[in-house]
């Protein structure tokens, strides 16, 4: 006998997904397969559309949209999610984590699990999951960076929030805090002598045209949240949250892989170009200088409690 | 959307101010989407006056206003009437060298068109120039700004679609000088049409020549010092104005001596006023715009114009008519932000240099900041000098015939954007 | 009451231009300071916040000179009664937005105030976001004080 369908499923949803990056980016591209796997999913009860550049507003904007009840998400950070749940902050910090791999079994940590439900139910932010992993963020100079000290007085331009301005500085720059789209044009003023990316980064925003040097210290792995408002989350059916956030993990770690692999394409790339990596850069001196961002900002327990639970 | 905008031309026709006729229009989205937090009307008008690069807009104003009230903008018009003053519609002229010398250093056509506005409108009002021709070449002339290199509009393409911006930047400067010729022209035939008299008969003498230089070095210095200053790595864009504002006040307070308290509190108060016509509008067309991209809408109308043509010049030419017809309702920088990944997949497709697309792209957007109803420069210029929008338009159809031709003719001859890029960067 | 008005838009335009100085004199300073490896991140985000201020009370004082941009077109050619009407109607829909705005503004300011600003810890974005509902109020001052106008001087533009 025909059973009619349940009344939950025949709701149809919209979540509109902005994000910062650019539409040749790996993460788009990904984006929109996740926008895809949810859609056949749950047959067309939940769509998702993508919107590349920041086209519906600043992250922190959105950020406060959702927070009020928008179906709107976003791909942010922890230094961001940090100004709500002062301890996620760690997660952006300098040597934190290493690997995809690690970054996988972070989501069962009980304090960040415990720190996800702290947003939730008291900052309206609902994480869907956070296997989206950049790479690792290096810096991109004019002249060679090996040790700490290389980077003294150098201005390096940092995203506006207090854990990447004190990683930054504590590995011995001036942090200089400037919006992305920004940056092209002061270092070509000399406004700014560098800046700390990803490699994927580079290609795109045309950065080997006016900087020489990379000094591969992968001091921040960088790692990125997605992120709904609660109360949009809450009115979903069960099994479209489920798909939701599964999906979002699967093609999280697949996207990641992908940029994993490009960006050894993009380094020989931009070598090819003319850009010089730096060899021998003191690893061990980054990492000692960078402890010292955890101690400033009075995140250090917090650091060790998280790496304790995944036997780091 | 279509509701929204209706209910804009509505509430113009209607004599409310403009401001206020794009902000309770793009309110009915708000009310036609009950999903959407109500906040988001003020959190983004607010928003508009976080991004640093508008900074620029309030600064180059207040830097127009201090310039003329320490006597450099006298003395420069002193000068210029020695040099152009045979020429018919010569302070015209003036604003529109002006406006390229400004392009070295600013990348923003607005805040270019706010300043000048402030510095030359109403000396060209007093010497027989209409208003609505005054008005329309200090905003058609600042299309300079952008397009000779440093550009926001560039920048924006080159990172989004993945184009060398070097490149761009060097692509800027024969399209930049065709625009100036263009212009002159429009302003030539329109002097002579209208019998604009010219300013002096005689040829000035040798004596005159050098005391007008000799008064004018500061003015003539200040584009100079700022373009050093640039070059040598002093300032970013944003930080211009200050600088020129400093400038300003340090000429006409030590150099000058004419700075007095009245005066400097003169400029001040001058400013406001513009500022607040100028910023008040810039800020709240955030509610507006929030829809169209919200709906996706030059999404929709794009797939419609790609099922008409495969020829790679054609749909160039199709494109610019596009972006000049979207440019009438919709800001530069969100054409370029939504168009860019739309059109240049495709342009690349059919077999056009991305470089060459991008230049005439970038051109046909940036009209859109001088053409009514919506256009910033526009509303800067027209605020300032008080000018109806309805006389801006009709004097102002020869300029945008002018600009609108030499979009076209980029089209057509594509050397005249690769030629100078190829030269420098090599070809690919 | 006219006394106190006075003072109240005195105060404005001391305000506004005094944050506009405070702006170039902050902007100058950061870049000379980034030139000479000093950079200062502070002074772009009291500038940036002093600005979201003056842009509104600069608006208000636009507003109450007229300065705004209109299009008077057809309002030109209609008989003085019904374009004192449009005047009216006009006058009435800004007055309800500025509510709206006013009221928003409040609550966006309040629901918001734990996001910082710039980052910075223990610095509320509410400082920003109060410019609107603060600068709406003083315009919705503005317009009734223009839609009194309208009743008793019904020739005036
Ligand atoms: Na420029
Ligand atoms: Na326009």
């Amino acid at each position: 006998a025909p059973v009619s369908a349940p009344a939950s499923a025949q709701e149809r949803f919209t979540l509109r997904f902005n994000h910062v990056l650019g539409p040749t980016e790996p993460y788009h591209e990904g984006f929109q397969a996740w926008a895809r796997r949810v859609q056949e999913r749950t047959n067309g009860g939940l769509t998702m559309r993508v919107f590349h550049s920041a086209q519906l507003g600043v992250e922190e904007d959105i950020i406060e949209q959702m927070r009020q009840g928008a179906n709107i998400g976003q791909n942010t950070d922890a230094a961001r999610l940090g100004t709500y749940v002062k301890g996620m902050a760690v997660l952006n910090g300098p040597y934190f984590a290493n690997t995809i791999e690690e970054v996988a079994r972070l989501a069962d940590a009980p304090t960040i699990k415990r720190w996800q439900d702290e947003l939730a139910a008291q900052h309206g932010l609902q994480v869907l999951c956070f296997d989206w992993v950049q790479g690792h963020r290096h810096f991109y100079t004019n002249r060679p960076v090996r040790k700490p000290e290389d980077l003294a007085g150098q201005r390096i331009r940092t995203p506006p929030a207090p854990i990447w301005q004190e990683s930054v500085r504590a590995l011995g720059a001036a942090p200089v805090a400037m919006a992305f789209g920004e940056m092209y044009p002061a270092l070509q003023q000399r406004a700014i002598d560098g800046v700390e990316l990803v490699w994927n980064n580079i290609p795109g925003g045309r950065f080997n045209e006016v900087l020489r040097y990379a000094s591969e210290t992968g001091h921040i792995l960088l790692i990125n949240f997605q992120v709904v408002g609660s109360r949009f989350f809450q009115s979903l059916p069960a099994e479209y949250r489920t798909a939701l956030i599964e999906e979002c993990r699967a093609a999280g770690q697949a996207t990641s892989r992908v940029i994993a692999e490009r960006e050894q394409q993009v380094r020989q790339q931009m070598i090819g170009r003319g850009m010089h990596i730096v060899d021998n850069v003191d690893m061990e001196a980054f990492r000692r200088a960078g402890a010292k961002a955890y101690e400033v900002l009075g995140i250090a327990a917090e650091r060790d409690a998280v790496l304790r639970e995944v036997g780091r | 959307m279509i509701l929204v905008a209706t209910a804009f031309l509505v509430l113009m026709l209607m004599g409310m101010p403009v401001a206020f006729a794009i902000a309770i229009s793009g309110m009915l989205f708000f009310l036609q989407n009950p999903d959407l937090p109500i906040t988001i009307p003020v959190q983004i008008t607010v928003s508009q006056t976080q991004n640093f690069a508008l900074l620029a807009v309030p600064l180059f104003i207040i830097a127009g206003n201090f310039l003329n009230h320490a006597g450099i903008t006298r003395r420069l018009l002193a000068l210029a009437s020695v040099l152009t003053g045979r020429l018919r519609g010569g302070l015209a002229q003036v604003s529109l060298t002006l406006s390229a010398l400004m392009g070295g250093v600013s990348g923003s056509a607005i805040a270019d068109a706010a300043m000048q506005a402030r510095m030359l409108g109403h000396e060209m009002i007093k010497r027989g120039m209409s208003r609505g021709f005054t008005a329309g070449i200090l905003s058609f002339g600042s299309i300079l700004t952008p397009i000779i290199p440093p550009g926001i509009g560039m920048i924006l393409y080159g990172s989004i679609g993945q184009v060398s911006i070097g490149r761009m930047f060097a692509a800027g400067f024969v399209p930049a000088a065709l625009l100036w010729i263009a212009l002159g022209l429009a302003v030539a035939v329109t002097a002579r049409r209208r019998g604009y008299p010219p300013e002096r008969t005689q040829r000035p003498g040798a004596g005159e020549v050098v005391r007008a230089f000799r008064g004018g070095i500061w003015a003539l210095l200040f584009p100079i010092f700022l373009l050093v200053g640039l070059r040598m790595g002093v300032f970013t864009p944003s930080e211009i104005g200050a600088f020129a504002v400093v400038y300003a006040v340090f000429i006409g307070l030590v150099v000058h001596g004419e700075l007095g308290r009245k005066p400097f509190l003169a400029a001040l108060e001058g400013s406001l006023s513009d500022i607040g016509s100028v910023m008040f509008l810039i800020a709240v067309s955030a509610i507006f715009t929030y829809g169209v991209v919200y709906d996706q809408v030059p999404d929709t109308v794009s797939q419609v114009l790609m099922g008409v043509t495969e020829n790679a010049t054609a749909a160039m030419t199709l494109i610019a008519l596009f972006v000049l017809a979207c440019g009438f309702f919709i800001d530069a920088t969100v054409l370029i932000i939504m168009l860019t990944p739309i059109f240049l997949p495709l342009m690349r497709q059919l077999g056009a240099d991305p470089i060459h697309f991008g230049i005439v792209f970038i051109v046909a957007a940036t009209i859109g900041n001088f053409t009514p109803p919506v256009g910033a420069a526009m509303y800067a210029v027209c605020s300032i000098l008080r000018v109806p929008l309805g006389e801006y338009t009709r004097e102002s159809v020869p300029l945008f015939l002018a600009v609108g031709a030499v979009t076209l003719g980029l089209v057509l001859i594509p050397e005249a954007v690769l030629f100078l890029p190829n030269l420098i960067f090599g070809r690919f | 009451m006219a006394a106190f008005y006075r003072i109240l838009c005195r105060a404005e335009a001391v305000i506004a231009g005094a944050f506009l100085l405070a702006m170039v004199v902050l902007i100058f300073t950061g870049g000379v300071a980034r030139m000479l490896a000093m950079p200062l991140n502070w002074t772009t985000d009291i500038a940036t916040c002093l600005f979201a201020w003056a842009c509104f009370l600069c608006a208000d004082i636009a507003w109450r000179n007229n300065g705004l941009m209109a299009i008077e077109l057809v309002t030109a050619r209609l008989p003085a009664a019904a374009s004192a009407m449009l005047a009216r109607v006009n006058l009435l829909l800004i007055a309800a937005f500025l509510v709206y705005a006013i009221i928003a503004g409040a609550e966006l300011a309040w629901v918001s105030r734990a996001r910082t600003f710039q980052g910075i810890p223990g610095v509320s974005y509410s400082w920003v976001t109060a410019s609107m509902p603060a600068g709406a109020a003083l315009l919705l001052i503005t317009t009734l004080l223009k839609l009194r106008d309208t009743f008793r001087a019904p020739r005036a533009a």
